[in-house]
């Protein structure tokens, strides 16, 4: 399960971000911060004319000592990053996948919410319960 | 080998190392002056062989390094050229003693050497030797460069040879090992002879026959020579070399299809141009020369063959990373082969590879790294991502270089470097520290990062000991992340700046970082927010006004048509940024803020002021503090304009928490402003007024408040006339010249009769000029005359007394006695006593000028209100009349209440007082003449048809005018007047009108009316004459008069029988004819009075024509009282 959550607004600065070790908050920043470069790169590396028929799924950006870093970028280039611990060796590419689709489709209940203002920071809380579904119960 | 050349690149493969060091005393900068000539010299061109030789200068190598050079030769000093000085030849032996020594430290790979010698002079210096250079100083040294080419060339041809004894050394029986130095003890004790040693042996010497082709500048030998190299080291699993031996392909490859270098501009490489001969061979395969064929097919073919693809390259890059990553001594080789392999990734713009190398190059171990080699490292990572692009990543390892510079274990922090570092980072979290940057639109970057950074910037610049730089930061951090500061976090900021500012105040200079970064001030236009600035106009009082003919010539030149439907755009914008009000040089302006405090406490601004321009301002800074969260409210910065002309308002300047801040409005998002342009016009005069009368809060009701200065407030009795003296003082600076004084009077339901303000000035207007502080002062007649009519209800209370009274007043107690009535009637009277009170309100205009502004033609309005609430005093409940005895006078008969609480004295013009007391109502007689209407200028006929009605109207009203009450409140010693206009009705109008026909009655040649008694003698004739005069327009007549004598016994009884007494001589009956207008018509008769007595006439009027129009009273006769007397006969007998 996933160790931090963050949803990334198309100009690069976070909608929402949610860790597990919250006294640490600021590492993930960083972590996320930085994984935006690749992502970056894996956008403008598909090509403006492929960027129709783009996966969604970015897959792994970037393995540190600790972590792994997995990307999603929906079409109007809101980045969803999801940061997995690296011994949770279980967790396979499509749970991944199945992640970064029910985050997808609550960001998009979000965007649906007349009150919601596009660029502002997600307070949802029914994105809070997806969020907190799948990260790592604290022990 | 421990410390890795992060600088390397593929190319560097193909250079020759030279170490240039510095042997004995040499000032450094002389040092480095000379080095950089030599580095100048980084390619020489080989005469006669076309190749190129590219040289690599240090002034630094650790000799441990050297040791690797058979390992890959570019490793390898091959070169020293020693620097020195040397003042005397005595000192010769021990210079040249020390240039051998250092060269000993490089002994076993050096190819050649040289000296540099500065400074000596003499027999030594005169010798030629080719390995020493004799210079007098360090500034004339002309040939260097050329020296150091010859050196070059020295080295080439040992290179040249050492190539080609290696190269055609194929017999192979005994070609020595070559190994790197952790080997050596590996070997020990190997079977020398065994295939697979010869093997080994032969695959290591072609890779460093390879790497001497590559250095040699023959590309194309060096791939052939690598590729069998490969071939063999793969056939004996020699992973390190066969790792070199891939490296060298790559590096080879890479030189061949990169030219330009993979270094990045720093260390770019010369241009070409100047080897013409070199140009054609540097092309990529199948390129065409200036000659339209490639120079040599054949080695065009090979190289392409031998030569690496670019993505094999990477490919290759890749397998000797891993061959080299079998072992921990070569940790640094591995290390180096990744920046390498980076620098080539970036060429090709493969970012996502290139981090793939760099993630691998970040987990290698070096081993125990000392701090300096971790910043180094980590910048150099920090570089590396930057150039692929990886500008996050870059920022992330720079600011780990920086933290690492003041890490805890150094013993001296290096906060200079570490901040300048963290500078470096900024463009990686996108912020620049111009807060200009942050106006507009929403937040960019990651605020929660940026934060971060901004506080390590804070604090390293406070630990660097400039508190101005902590100042600027901290602003910049409050500035522009004040969104995502928690509310703890925002107090803590705030609390640091005031301890830094404390020391250190807050400017709005730029400060300029010793390495020329600009940091710009940092106006805090959130502490607080300013949603509107609005500029006021004046106080209406001190609004100046246009001359109105001025301003009509303004107009004029503005357009010359009155109206066009094109509407000019650029003037239009022009318009609505000017304010269409003037500001007054030298008078107080003003400026409302809408303001708001986004802090969670209270916000303290000091010296708030305004920032013009245009025109000489004397802004008056505020100081004001606003509670926390507290909406918008509202701020009134004021200033003196101190020259006439344009005045742009700018902006606001505050100082909040030390930091003083230069808002300009132009920079300030979602501002609403209406305009900011403003005319000030040369100075005025200021006029202050005072009244005598007390102020009071009421507003006549069309203006407003603001329109008048002030308002003075008085209570009357209706009726009553008050003095009202205005003092007028000069408080401005400006000589008042002209002074004009209208009113107005405000209307109202009531009616006013007579003129409600009246004043004299001219003894005003004597005294001025005014001059400033002088003061003059002008008295104001208020004069309240409102309807006297009483209504209804009071006017029944006297009706049902059916006596008629004639003269006197009628005051008799029995009647008081008689009318219990009057004592109830106070109830009534009270609620109806509103109803004739009421207000009157005028407004006083007071026009000024004077001094500069006169002459521009502005002139200043002073409004005074009066506000007069009329009391009610008396009422007249009921009128009528009484005909008098002459027919040229009447009885008014006025029934007067008296309706305040104090007793009144009432008195018409020559009758005596009366006393009322409060609430009590009498009835007073009045003696009037009646009126002549028609003796006023008879209006012409072409008015009287539209007119005549109206007119006739207010020339009543006018005569009813001089009937006039004094009423006098004796307790509270005022007194004033009372009039009738506007009671009298229809009716009684029309009874004290004067008949048009006037009638007058002569007895014995005198005029006899009313109370005049004729004398006459009995028996004698008394002649009668009876005189009609018509004024009226018409003719009127003919009538019948008819004399009829009678005695009043004074009882009510009157005898008409009178025969015997009284003798008419003639008719008795006089006949008029008609009577044409402006004419008269008399009647002459006698009678003859036969006794003693009183006698009255009554002359009988009787209408021969056929309708009547004309009013009764129109025939009053006066009746005529005769006393005939005795003759004295006694006396005569």
């Amino acid at each position: 399960m996933a160790v931090c959550i963050a949803v990334i607004a198309k100009e690069n600065y976070p909608l929402y971000i949610r860790s597990v070790p919250t006294q640490n908050e600021l590492k993930f920043h960083y972590t996320v911060h930085t994984s935006l470069d690749v992502v970056e790169e894996k956008i403008s590396a598909v090509g403006k004319a492929m960027a129709d028929q783009r996966e969604l799924y970015l897959g792994l950006l970037y393995p540190t000592e600790d972590y792994k870093v997995y990307g999603y970028v929906t079409n109007s280039k809101v980045k969803f990053v999801i940061v997995v611990d690296s011994s949770n060796t279980s967790l396979r590419d499509n749970e991944i996948r199945s992640m970064f689709r029910k985050l997808h489709n609550s960001f998009t209940d979000v965007m649906c919410n007349p009150f919601y203002n596009p660029g502002d920071p997600i307070q949802s809380k029914a994105f809070d319960g997806i969020v907190s579904g799948m990260m790592v119960q604290p022990s | 080998m421990s410390v890795p050349d992060y600088m390397q690149c593929a190319e560097d493969h193909q250079t020759v190392l030279v170490v240039v060091q510095p042997v004995g005393i040499v000032p450094e900068d002389q040092f480095f002056k000379i080095y950089k000539r030599i580095a100048s010299v980084s390619q020489v061109s080989i005469r006669d062989s076309q190749r190129l030789l590219y040289i690599r200068y240090r002034h630094h190598y650790l000799p441990e390094n050297n040791e690797w050079g058979d390992f890959q030769t570019h490793r390898k000093v091959v070169g020293l050229i020693a620097v020195t000085t040397c003042g005397s030849s005595k000192e010769w032996p021990q210079t040249s003693e020390r240039f051998h020594g250092q060269k000993e430290v490089y002994g076993s790979t050096l190819y050649d050497s040289r000296l540099l010698v500065f400074g000596l002079q003499g027999e030594i210096a005169e010798q030629q030797r080719t390995d020493v250079a004799f210079y007098l100083n360090f500034d004339e040294c002309p040939d260097v460069e050329k020296r150091v080419e010859d050196f070059v060339e020295s080295i080439f041809i040992v290179l040249e040879s050492k190539r080609l004894d290696r190269a055609t050394d194929k017999s192979g029986d005994k070609i020595p090992l070559l190994c790197v130095p952790f080997e050596k003890k590996d070997f020990v004790g190997l079977d020398t002879d065994s295939r697979h040693y010869k093997k080994r042996c032969q695959g290591r010497m072609r890779k460093h026959v390879g790497d001497l082709c590559l250095q040699a500048g023959m590309l194309q030998d060096a791939l052939v020579h690598y590729h069998m190299a490969v071939e063999l080291l793969r056939g004996v699993n020699d992973f390190l070399w066969l790792g070199a031996a891939l490296e060298g392909l790559c590096s080879a490859s890479v030189i061949f299809h990169y030219p330009g270098g993979t270094a990045g501009k720093t260390a770019g490489r010369k241009p070409n141009i100047s080897q013409p001969a070199d140009a054609g061979k540097r092309h990529r395969p199948g390129a065409l020369t200036s000659n339209g064929i490639s120079a040599d097919t054949s080695t065009e073919i090979g190289r392409a063959k031998n030569c690496l693809s670019p993505e094999d390259i990477i490919e290759k890059y890749k397998e000797a990373i891993s061959y080299y990553g079998k072992y921990k001594n070569a940790g640094v080789i591995e290390l180096e082969a990744c920046v390498k392999a980076v620098r080539v990734l970036a060429i090709q713009k493969r970012a996502m590879e290139a981090s793939e190398f760099l993630q691998n190059a970040v987990y290698i171990n070096l081993g125990q790294l000392s701090e300096e080699e971790k910043i180094q490292r980590y910048s150099i990572l920090s570089e590396l991502y930057d150039l692929i692009g990886f500008h996050r990543k870059s920022a992330f390892f720079k600011r780990v270089a920086a933290m690492q510079c003041v890490a805890p274990t150094i013993p001296e922090p290096g906060w200079r470097a570490c901040y300048k570092l963290l500078l470096e980072t900024l463009p990686g979290y996108s912020l620049s520290l111009d807060p200009k940057d942050f106006n507009k639109g929403t937040h960019r970057g990651w605020a929660a990062v940026q934060m971060r950074l901004l506080h390590e910037l804070v604090y390293a610049s406070r630990r660097m000991g400039n508190p101005g730089l902590s100042v600027r930061h901290l602003s910049f951090l409050l500035q522009t992340m004040l969104d995502f500061l928690s509310d703890q976090e925002k107090k803590e900021v705030t609390q640091s700046l005031e301890n830094y500012t404390s020391k250190c105040p807050g400017g709005m200079e730029v400060i300029t970082l010793p390495d020329g970064l600009k940091l710009p001030p940092v106006p805090f236009t959130k502490l607080p927010i300013v949603r509107s600035v609005k500029l006021l106009n004046l106080p209406v009082s001190l609004r100046p006004h246009k001359v109105k003919g001025l301003l009509g010539q303004n107009m004029s030149t503005a357009s010359p048509f009155i109206y066009s439907p094109i509407i000019m755009h650029n003037r239009g914008e022009e318009r609505c940024k000017k304010i269409d009000f003037q500001w007054v040089q030298g008078d107080v302006c003003e400026v409302q803020l809408m303001v708001y405090n986004p802090m969670p406490y209270e916000l303290r601004v000091e010296n708030m002021g305004l920032l013009t321009s245009g025109v000489e301002f004397e802004s008056l800074p505020a100081a004001l503090s606003l509670p926390a969260e507290s909406g918008l409210y509202p701020v009134t910065l004021v200033g003196v304009p101190r020259t006439a002309g344009n005045i742009t308002v700018n902006g606001y300047h505050t100082s909040v928490f030390g930091v003083t801040s230069d808002c300009l409005l132009e920079s300030l998002p979602g501002v609403k402003t209406g305009g900011c342009l403003v005319e000030v016009i040369p100075s005025l005069p200021r006029l202050q007024l005072s009244t005598s009368l007390p102020r009071s809060a009421h507003t006549p009701q069309p203006m407003s408040k603001e329109e008048l200065s002030s308002t003075v407030s008085v209570q009357l009795f209706n009726g009553e006339t008050q003095q009202l003296t205005i003092t007028l003082e000069n408080i401005g600076t400006e000589d008042i010249e002209t002074l004009e004084l209208t009113s107005k009077t405000v209307t109202t339901k009531e009616k006013v009769f007579g003129e409600f303000l009246s004043w004299e000035l001219e003894e005003a207007l004597s005294h001025l000029p005014l001059k400033p502080g002088q003061s003059v002062t002008l008295t104001v007649n208020i004069k309240v005359k409102l309807d006297f009519s009483g209504q209804e209800n009071l006017l029944q209370d006297l009706n049902d007394d059916g006596i008629s009274v004639t003269g006197l007043p009628i005051s008799s107690p029995l009647r008081q006695v008689l009318k219990p009535r009057a004592e109830t009637k106070p109830v009534s009277s009270e609620s109806g006593k509103g109803s004739p009170g009421g207000t009157l309100e005028a407004v006083l205009n007071f026009k000024y000028s004077g001094g500069a502004g006169k002459v521009e033609g502005y002139y200043r309005d002073l409004s005074l209100g009066v506000h007069v609430d009329v009391e009610p005093s008396v009422f007249f409940t009921r009128v009528s009349t009484l005909p008098a005895t002459s027919t040229r006078q009447c009885h008014l008969l006025l029934d007067i209440f008296n309706s305040t609480e104090h007793e009144l004295t009432v008195n018409a013009k020559n009758n005596q007082d009366l006393v009322l007391h409060a609430s009590e109502c009498q009835r007073m007689a009045i003696q009037v003449d009646k009126f002549d209407f028609e003796s006023l200028p008879p209006p012409d006929q072409e008015t009287v048809r539209f007119a005549n009605p109206k007119q006739l109207e207010e020339e009543r009203q006018h005569a009813q005018g001089s009937i006039i009450l004094n009423h006098s409140h004796p307790s509270l010693r005022r007194h004033g007047e009372a009039s009738v206009e506007g009671v009298l009705n229809q009716l009684v109008l029309e009874h004290l009108q004067l008949a048009p026909l006037q009638w007058d009655v002569v007895v014995n040649g005198k005029p006899c009316d009313c109370d005049v008694i004729a004398d006459c003698k009995v028996g004698d004739a008394v002649t009668l004459e009876i005189k009609l005069t018509n004024l009226s327009k018409n003719a009127v007549g003919p009538f019948a008069l008819t004399v009829v004598p009678y005695q009043d016994y004074q009882n009510g009884v009157q005898n008409y029988d009178l025969q015997d007494g009284v003798t008419f001589i003639g008719s008795n009956t006089f006949y008029i004819d008609a009577v044409k207008p402006k004419e008269n018509s008399v009647c002459v008769g006698a009678l003859l009075f036969l006794y003693t007595g009183d006698f009255y006439l009554n002359i009988k009027f009787q209408d021969d024509s056929a309708g009547r129009e004309l009013p009764l009273a129109w025939f009053a006769l006066p009746s005529v009282h005769i006393k005939a007397q005795d003759t004295p006969l006694q006396a005569g007998a």
